[in-house]
């Protein structure tokens, strides 16, 4: 059930009472937001920042900023929507600023491939994982903020146009460049698909 | 390349992940059965798509949620919120409320009780009493205590209610 924000957008409705108890002053309805959304928030983190430290780091700053700001949330966008841009541009800030840093731990994305039956298999799936993550990692930032809010979060391309802050025609050129180049990349590694 | 053909690349990013509408799927369906470098585009993007998504999914280590609950709790408890919000949260925090509520009854009504105006308004002071009385020096009132009251009976005689003196005395 959706109800009408005060900025235009139809708020979840769920996600309206909690915003409403916690601009009469309950803190657990901040948590239970934090509950709701921490998992996805993490894991665009994650994979926009490679590594598990950095992404927990930067999934508690994005909650600390909107704890700041949620009362006065005009309700123009869903609330994980504004949460997912929070965490987009602070992650690639974040990335901006350890750019003289490896672009990946290879050792911690190993950790997210799930492992295949056998010992041969599980090592070409580990094999793949590493090439597929360098690949997504090689795009430039905004591309793969966009790559992992449609393919990993599988957000619609309007709600990725309104967290990237661009028209929904730039996000669809902007996946079909980075599905080409991410091919590329592939093909030349020799990854077949499964 | 067609006219067709770049119709349907730009919707084939949308095809492979999965985003069109049943009726639009159809269409381009139709143009890949008859195209066959479409067919070939749309099958690697397919296959991109699908080692995009193997590639497995994020999970985190044992107990992290807890830790991270914790850490963001004290985060959220030391952060100092603007003077007016964190007023406004303090008065509406239920725990409050009803402390908030006798406060405000108990100002409102010491308010209202010094501003209350008088039940009778006040006896404008009249000119003629003050005239009189302002005629006895502290002499004559010592010599003769009982003049100022005299002089008040006299003029009470004399004079109607609300009535100057002088009018009174230039009454033929």
């Amino acid at each position: 059930m959706l109800h009408y924000g005060e900025g235009g957008a139809w708020l979840n409705a769920e996600d309206l009472q909690l915003l409403e108890a916690f601009r009469r002053g309950e803190e657990s309805a901040f948590t239970a937001l934090v509950i709701k959304y921490r998992e996805g928030i993490y894991r665009v983190a994650r994979r926009l920042l490679g590594n598990h430290e950095d992404a927990s780091d930067a999934a508690q700053e994005v909650f600390i900023r909107a704890h700041r700001a949620l009362a006065r949330f005009d309700g123009r966008a869903q609330i994980y929507t504004w949460l997912y841009r929070i965490t987009v541009n602070l992650c690639l800030d974040t990335r901006g600023r350890i750019a003289r840093m490896p672009l990946l731990d290879d050792g911690e994305l190993l950790r997210d491939v799930p492992a295949p039956e056998g010992i041969a298999e599980q090592a070409e799936g580990r094999e793949v994982g590493r090439v597929v993550a360098r690949a997504v990692n090689a795009l430039p930032p905004r591309q793969r903020a966009m790559v992992v809010l449609r393919l990993y979060q599988d957000l619609p391309y309007q709600e990725i146009a309104s967290i990237m802050g661009c028209s929904e025609g730039t996000v669809k050129a902007t996946m079909f460049a980075a599905l080409r180049k991410l091919r590329r990349t592939l093909t030349d590694a020799g990854v077949r698909a499964p | 390349m067609t006219r067709d053909c770049e119709s349907i690349l730009e919707r084939l990013v949308e095809g492979v992940t999965g985003l069109v509408p049943p009726a639009e799927r159809a269409a381009i369906l139709e143009h890949l059965a008859t195209c066959p470098r479409c067919r070939q585009e749309a099958a690697e993007l397919e296959a991109t798509v699908a080692s995009l998504r193997e590639a497995g999914s994020v999970t985190t280590p044992p107990g992290f949620w807890g830790e991270f609950m914790r850490g963001l709790s004290a985060a959220v408890a030391g952060e100092r919120l603007p003077v007016v919000l964190r007023l406004r949260r303090w008065l509406v925090m239920p725990r409050h409320a009803w402390g908030t509520a006798l406060v405000a009854a108990a100002a409102a009504a010491m308010v209202i009780s010094t501003a209350r105006p008088p039940l009778r308004p006040e006896t404008p002071p009249d000119p003629t009493r003050a005239t009189a009385r302002g005629l006895l020096t502290e002499t004559m009132a010592t010599t003769l205590p009982s003049l100022g009251e005299m002089l008040d009976i006299w003029r009470a005689g004399l004079v109607t209610e609300g009535e100057p003196l002088e009018a009174t005395e230039r009454r033929p």
